[in-house]
């Protein structure tokens, strides 16, 4: 019986071995969402992410220069908007006032760095310096000066991770922001797509996207990005959006976490699905 | 152990630090090279099959752990990288093959196969083209990776053929 085993190890050990370990990794597989494997998870890249920023802080110096030009600009022009802006408040809360409305909240940035990113076409994924300390959750929306970048989906004491929308797991409920057609918008491997849009729904090409506040996760309007065209037109009583995202992700560097999740929990909103404890599976 | 197993863990790290800081500034058009997978289709082809498929297990388990992906999908994909890459030691071609082209073409084999894989977990639905995922998610960024691989070519030390 010894000499069979030893046989069958001595002639077939390397596929023993694959089988083997295919086997633990669909165990691995299933293990994703227990709480304990999200424990190991922010301990390894929060440990990770140590040495990483590092490494980044130097590319990071080399690109202050020319980054600083373009602020200097963006400066300029924001500022020409401000004054118009605040001619428009001021109207806007004598009005809210006329109406009764109560006025609009502001929302708590936190600013982070980009340490390191993982970029692949279905799961990228970027590394932030900022964690739990800073005041950063799970749930929270991060967003640059172009529109939304992603979720924040586990966090370390020093570092978080989050969930761009070039990622498969990461599902939103936006909306057209002149037609305010709602609809569930995902990435789809190679492109940002609105799903099961009705033929009928008034969506055009060039029409700008924004988060819904229809969405459990981000429910303030965060510009996501602009209508590319419809695909599926010609079957089927569905359209799918093609979006392109105001956010360049490989050049984003510096971030803001808007601090809004802790609030809702706060607030004790049951709609969240963080508060049901899920925080990977959002949709 | 021998010190070259110790050493191809120890070089992961460094490895995936460059993979995730400097690799994401020469993607092009949201393709991506892997460094990592480089790296083990080279001790696989250097310490044989069996060493290869634990290594791509052990490699695959860190990037999902460290990176925040899916536990476990790194895993499997790089487990069978390195299981087809270690098909390919043979002690007798093995300073032919890392000294010409031919290093490069299982490279893209092996990317191919770890890519696609990986994408199968994560990126297949009911509506998925499938001859689009392996051209967009497996062959493009795969030939990116043996493209680069090529330098494992350029600075391989010359050594006299056994």
């Amino acid at each position: 019986m010894f000499r069979f085993f030893s046989n069958v190890w001595g002639n077939f050990k390397e596929y023993i071995v694959l089988v083997v370990l295919l086997i633990i990794g669909l165990i691995t597989l299933s293990l994703n969402q227990k709480p304990a494997a999200k424990k190991v998870k922010s301990l390894a890249f929060g440990s990770f992410a140590a040495f990483t920023s590092v490494i980044s802080n130097v590319f990071n110096v080399a690109g202050v220069r020319s980054e600083n030009e373009e602020l200097r600009k963006l400066n300029a022009d924001l500022m020409l908007q401000v004054s118009e802006l605040r001619k428009y408040g001021i109207e806007n809360s004598e009005l809210k006032g006329l109406l009764a409305l109560k006025d609009t909240t502001r929302y708590p940035l936190i600013p982070a760095a980009i340490v390191s990113k993982s970029l692949s076409k279905s799961q990228s994924t970027f590394t932030l310096n900022a964690g739990k300390r800073n005041g950063v959750l799970p749930g929270m929306p991060v967003i640059n000066d172009h529109g939304l970048v992603g979720i924040v989906n586990s966090t370390s004491d020093d570092f978080s991770i989050v969930r761009t929308l070039k990622n498969l797991d990461l599902k939103l409920t936006v909306k057209d922001e002149r037609s305010r057609v709602d609809g569930i918008m995902k990435w789809d491997g190679s492109d940002l797509v609105m799903i099961d849009i009705p033929k009928t729904y008034d969506i055009e090409p060039g029409d700008r996207i924004i988060t819904s506040e229809l969405s459990s996760i981000v429910d303030i309007p965060i510009p996501i990005g602009i209508v590319l065209g419809l695909s599926k037109v010609e079957t089927g009583i569905f359209n799918e959006v093609k979006i392109k995202p105001f956010v360049d992700f490989i050049r984003t560097e510096h971030v803001f976490v808007i601090g809004i999740v802790e609030n809702k929990i706060q607030d004790g909103l049951q709609l969240n699905f963080y508060k049901r404890n899920k925080p990977e599976s959002y949709k | 152990m021998r010190s070259e197993y110790i050493w191809s863990i120890l070089l992961f790290f460094p490895v995936l630090i460059i993979q995730t800081t400097v690799v994401p500034l020469i993607t092009v058009n949201g393709i991506t090279p892997d460094l990592i997978l480089i790296l083990l289709v080279f001790y696989s082809m250097r310490s044989g099959q069996l060493y290869g498929t634990v290594l791509g297990s052990i490699y695959g388990f860190l990037f999902d752990l460290i990176t925040g992906s899916l536990l476990g999908s790194t895993m499997i994909s790089k487990t069978l990288a390195g299981f087809i890459a270690g098909y390919f030691s043979n002690e007798n071609k093995r300073e032919i093959y890392f000294k010409s082209y031919i290093f490069v073409l299982i490279v893209l084999l092996c990317s191919v196969v770890d890519l696609v894989i990986n994408s199968f977990f994560s990126s297949v639905d009911l509506n998925t083209n499938l001859f689009r995922l392996i051209f967009e998610q497996g062959i493009l960024p795969g030939v990116y990776t043996s493209a680069l691989s090529v330098f494992v070519i350029l600075f391989y030390p010359k050594r006299s053929i056994n």
